[in-house]
């Protein structure tokens, strides 16, 4: 899910860059909303977002190959409205020292998980509706938000690749392109999906304020 | 430990002493430039551009091949698909497979943008301790509340790795199998144990700079004033780049 330098236009990443200084705005206008003083919650985002681009090297098997944990719908759940900046954060390290993504597609990548972690932190917080407390619904809400972040994310960077980079596609490889690069992520989404839900159970036992809008 | 800060250029090379702020402006300008380029012309000259900053930065050239490495496999797919699927014209065929001519041309163009953009992109991150190039890219209009999220997320990117790995090698003597789809809910406990603590340590730390003083006005630091030669090689990338989205725009 991390375009590298290079592969679609110009005119794509710098739009990448418009979008997602708008989002940024829109997080950091949020933030300020919710907190007397912004800067109280950085430590913790900032912690949290360390954790969470340490446990995205971890690579979990799925034969015949492993996959690295996204957890773009985990960062929604538990950071909020700070989703955003820390995934731009994130990915930021990791294309200074990984090469995931690069320096010309960080608007682009931020906003292909970014957009998504935001919109799994709208669906988690329906648990405040189903209840906070129960563990089915917070499980299935996590599921929902680990799944639908990782899925809405290929399925947008497939289609932003595929109608970007290459002129002279036909419609119907085009189709089947987008298609095939949505479909080989989708496992990847169904671990995303359980990873997610057994983290908000173990914080629901352990930590359960760390579900709450309290960031 | 499993993340390694990147390595900086030689001190007293002429790239390390460039204005950290105009060596951001200047190579960033280049990167865009280059990214603008598709017309095949241009592409050798790009391509010389990009070793020629790289050359200057006295790196090695096995450094700048590690970095290449990972963003190469997604090239390497590409390189698979584009030159059999896109285009009309076949220049060689072999059964039902044709390599055609203008997935190649578009391969060929994308591979250009691709090496040269990473070529200075790792130039202005070796040659630039992060700490100097987050308080520029400050300096230059990114909110304070995102360069403090920078900043303490490198600090903390390094002691949770250590964290992470010493919990990985626990649960591994515990004959926990991490090697396996099961592992899912072992790394998923790993994890969660490790925001838990990790939260708890951010309102210790929240606590302590509180006490040092974080939240007040920001303290200024007096960096020197950029010299003659460091304006003089804004100039020249500039100039550069420039040159690079004129010609393509209008003289091509």
């Amino acid at each position: 899910m991390h375009i590298p330098d290079g592969i679609v236009p110009v005119s794509v990443a710098a739009g990448g860059y418009a979008l997602a200084a708008g989002m940024t705005a829109i997080s950091l206008r949020q933030i300020e909303r919710k907190h007397v003083d912004p800067r109280e919650g950085i430590p913790k985002a900032s912690l949290l977002t360390a954790v969470f681009f340490m446990a995205s090297l971890v690579h979990i098997p799925l034969p015949p190959t492993s996959v690295h944990l996204v957890l773009s719908g985990l960062m929604g759940v538990v950071l909020g409205w700070y989703a955003f900046p820390a995934i731009l954060v994130g990915l930021f390290f990791q294309a200074v020292m990984f090469q995931h993504g690069g320096l010309t597609m960080l608007g682009v990548n931020a906003c292909l998980m970014g957009i998504p972690a935001l919109l799994s932190y709208g669906v988690f917080r329906l648990r405040n509706m189903l209840g906070e407390t129960r563990p089915l619904p917070n499980a299935v809400l996590g599921f929902v938000a680990g799944f639908m972040a990782v899925a809405i994310g290929a399925f947008s960077a497939a289609v932003l690749l595929v109608s970007t980079v290459p002129a002279y596609l036909d419609a119907s490889v085009e189709r089947a392109a987008v298609t095939g690069l949505f479909v080989a992520h989708l496992p990847l989404a169904g671990i995303e999906g359980v990873f997610t839900a057994t983290v908000v159970l173990f914080l629901l036992r352990v930590q359960p304020s760390l579900l709450k809008e309290s960031l | 430990m499993l993340v390694k800060a990147a390595i900086a250029t030689p001190s007293g090379n002429s790239l390390s002493e460039w204005e950290t702020r105009l060596k951001l402006l200047g190579l960033l300008c280049l990167v865009f430039a280059f990214a603008t380029i598709n017309d095949l012309r241009l592409l050798p000259l790009m391509i010389i551009t990009a070793l020629a900053v790289y050359r200057l930065s006295a790196l090695p050239a096995s450094y700048l091949i590690s970095r290449l490495k990972v963003p190469g496999i997604f090239l390497l797919a590409m390189a698979v698909v584009l030159p059999l699927s896109a285009g009309e014209t076949v220049l060689a065929q072999a059964g039902p497979v044709a390599l055609r001519l203008e997935g190649t041309l578009g391969l060929l163009s994308i591979a250009a943008r691709f090496f040269s953009i990473i070529t200075v992109a790792t130039v202005l991150l070796a040659s630039t301790p992060m700490p100097t190039l987050v308080r520029a890219m400050g300096s230059l209009g990114m909110p304070d509340l995102l360069g403090d999220m920078l900043l303490f997320t490198y600090r903390y990117i390094f002691q949770l790795a250590d964290d992470l790995h010493r919990a990985r090698v626990a649960a591994r003597l515990r004959r926990a199998r991490l090697g396996s789809l099961s592992s899912i809910r072992t790394t998923a406990y790993i994890v969660g144990s490790l925001l838990v603590r990790s939260h708890w340590q951010a309102e210790r730390v929240l606590a302590a700079m509180t006490l040092r003083g974080y939240g007040n006005s920001r303290i200024d630091v007096s960096r020197p004033a950029p010299g003659l030669r460091d304006f003089a090689a804004l100039a020249v990338c500039v100039t550069l780049a420039g040159g690079f989205v004129v010609t393509q725009t209008f003289f091509l």
